[in-house]
């Protein structure tokens, strides 16, 4: 297919329209590069995107109850549902191999007071592991660990917003800090970044919660952290088989989105993946248009030397050629020259993007890039490209009559 | 080798046509040289043009070396013409961007022929009709007589069954015209068959039959004494 004549061909029709191919040629490249700075700017966005949710552990599920909206298994509609511990622990037996993390949620309002400063904030008690699903990161002191689990040990763990309002210059650690008037001794301190919001936080052992309002075994959500080698798919089936076995033991109707959620970040990841899928389906629409501007120019000019090849390619059917050959050689020589033209542009576009790229870290834009995929569309793009433009002018050489290069005039 | 019935040709021009063949009775014998002769407007290209599919008639029938050439679809007459044809033209209409020997190779090409082996078979036809040396030359390069010389080797290297051409001295003087029919007439001996278009009548004289057409049928059609170009040379 690409021997020697064919390159011939294809190098003697641009040398004898070098202008017009360079100026059409510069039409293609422009429209691939603006392409190529869409695509780019699309995977600067996920990149951001990524990044942003990478702050959190990016395994993590949460198993939160509702109110069925349909009625099932014997029950009316408009059944709260409960967490209990024994749901936890039904959890943890039923998955051990799926899980990493495990821990219950209570939620609590406190009023806090240090000496004279109050203050009202959110208690969320958990299990020591909830350190490892919410990423807290200790700034000074400790988590809470098992044995103050089951001691019930009166201790917390504030954010640093909370030790900042409530005990000013003093250090927390050690102190004592009153929730609701009973006593927690500080043991520490913890931070967010870029999250202050979390910081107005605090933890403590859900057991010594669970004491305090009345021996409870309610527990409010489960938080847990699935087997970190697990890929999307795998994620994405864990968490479905978990919302299945939940919504049985509840006596929840399988398809009651009402009942219980089980919201998986895998599942926020594939709404990313299909949201930047969108985004990258608008890029290749609008660099597409873009680039049939050029796709009208090549096949303008090779309708042209078509023409003035009218008896160049009489002689070659005279020769023997058949129609097939002709076209094949005409399309051959667009899918040339708005691929070499197409590379070009993208060329640009990789270097300018390798200058550019990394200065953009902003979290929602990070580092807009060229990589493999964005090379295998453009080139397609391009054949496609150079396909429809010799469409034409391939029908009007393989229509060229035999006659005229007989008839010498 | 060639054989036609009753064959007619009209060209359609709006409203009216022009019957330009009307009713041509022929046969060509293997390894016959024969000169097709008329005035300006007979129809002698015209017969030519559908000798070599490259147009079709409008009744009669054709056939060539056995095979009835009718109703060919694009492919299939491509197929024939490099098998069974070889052209040769007034206007030499040599690849302009290509070296002779790259114009010589270009039906061995459409033949699918291995690109080493379509270089040396052109090389050898190059040879044969004396332009070896000016292989690499682009056709700009060459003069009228060393064009047709190309023109000719092209027709050959594919080893054609008949040759045909169409006034192929036409455009030279008469020196070089002898030199090319030289040449046709060695061909010609070694058996090919060729159909050779002309005015002149010295250029018939040099085959070995001359057909003359007039308004759109034969007139005359005889055997003559060949004269050697070689004498001229
Ligand atoms: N494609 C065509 N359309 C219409 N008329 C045509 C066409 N080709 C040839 N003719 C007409 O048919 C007649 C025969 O033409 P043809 O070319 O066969 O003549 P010729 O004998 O080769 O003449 P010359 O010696 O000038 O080459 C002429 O009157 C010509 O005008
Ligand atoms: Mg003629």
């Amino acid at each position: 297919m690409f021997d020697r004549d064919v390159w011939q061909e294809i190098f003697n029709t641009i040398k004898t329209n070098k202008l017009r191919t360079f100026l059409t040629g510069f039409s293609v490249g422009w429209a691939i590069f603006i392409l190529v700075m869409l695509l780019a700017s699309v995977n600067g966005m996920q990149n951001g995107f990524l990044g942003q949710f990478n702050d959190d552990a990016t395994n993590t599920i949460f198993i939160r109850p509702g109110t069925t909206s349909k009625a099932y298994g014997g029950f009316e509609a408009g059944r709260r549902i409960q967490l209990k511990n024994e749901d936890l622990e039904y959890v943890k037996q039923s998955f051990a191999d799926d899980i990493e993390y495990l821990s219950a949620r209570y939620y609590a309002n406190v009023t806090a007071r240090y000496k004279s400063e109050t203050g009202s904030y959110n208690v969320q008690a958990t299990h020591p592991d909830h350190q490892a699903i919410e990423k807290t990161l200790i700034m000074s002191g400790r988590y809470f660990n098992e044995a103050d689990l089951i001691n019930k040990a009166k201790v917390v763990v504030i954010g640093r917003k909370v030790a900042e309002d409530l005990f000013k210059k003093e250090d927390p650690l050690g102190k004592f800090v009153e929730l609701n008037n009973l006593s927690f001794r500080v043991i520490g301190v913890f931070t967010d970044d870029g999250d202050d919001n979390a910081e107005r936080g605090i933890y403590a052992p859900v057991s010594t919660y669970q004491r305090i309002y009345g021996n409870t075994n309610n527990i409010n959500v489960i938080a847990l952290t699935y087997n970190p080698t697990y890929d999307l798919a795998k994620a994405l089936e864990f968490s479905g088989k978990l919302e299945d076995v939940m919504k049985r033991r509840h006596k929840i109707d399988p398809e009651d989105q009402a009942g219980l959620y089980v919201w998986n970040y895998a599942e926020a990841f594939d709404n990313i993946s299909s949201f930047t899928a969108v985004l990258r389906g608008i890029g290749i629409g609008v660099g597409f248009l873009i680039l049939v501007a050029g796709i009208v120019g090549i096949g303008n000019i090779m309708v042209f030397t078509i023409k003035e090849r009218t008896k160049e390619i009489g002689v070659r059917k005279a020769l023997g050629a058949r129609p097939r050959q002709i076209i094949n050689l005409v399309l051959l020589e667009s899918i040339f020259i708005t691929t070499l033209s197409g590379f070009i542009g993208l060329v640009f576009a990789w270097v300018i993007l390798a200058a550019v790229g990394p200065m953009f870290q902003t979290p929602a834009f990070s580092n807009p890039s060229v990589n493999a995929s964005t090379v295998i569309t453009a080139t397609i793009i391009l054949i496609v490209a150079g396909v429809l433009a010799g469409l034409i002018p391939a029908m009007k050489a393989a229509n060229v009559k035999p006659i005229v290069a007989l008839s010498d005039k | 080798m060639i054989e036609i019935k009753d064959l007619h040709k009209s060209y359609k021009m709006g409203s009216n046509s022009l019957h330009v063949l009307k009713g041509i009775n022929f046969k060509v014998e293997e390894g016959e040289l024969v000169a097709i002769m008329g005035s300006s407007g007979s129809g002698k290209s015209t017969l030519l043009n559908i000798l070599g599919m490259l147009d079709g008639a409008d009744s009669g029938e054709y056939t060539l070396d056995g095979v009835p050439i009718k109703n060919l679809s694009e492919t299939k007459a491509a197929q024939y013409r490099n098998k069974f044809l070889g052209f040769i033209f007034q206007s030499f209409n040599l690849i302009n961007y290509k070296s002779a020997l790259e114009n010589v190779a270009l039906p061995l090409y459409y033949q699918k022929v291995p690109r080493k082996e379509r270089q040396e078979k052109a090389m050898q036809y190059l040879e044969k009709v004396g332009l070896k040396p000016w292989a690499h030359h682009l056709p700009s390069e060459l003069s009228g007589g060393q064009k047709q010389r190309v023109a000719i080797a092209r027709a050959m290297a594919a080893e054609p069954k008949v040759l045909l051409a169409d006034e192929p001295t036409g455009a030279l003087d008469s020196k070089t015209s002898y030199e090319v029919m030289d040449l046709i007439q060695q061909i010609n001996d070694e058996g090919n068959t060729i159909l050779v278009v002309t005015h002149e009548e010295d250029i018939a004289h040099m085959c070995k039959r001359i057909v003359h057409l007039k308004d759109g049928v034969i007139v005359e059609d005889k055997k003559i004494e060949q004269v050697k170009a070689a004498q001229y040379v």
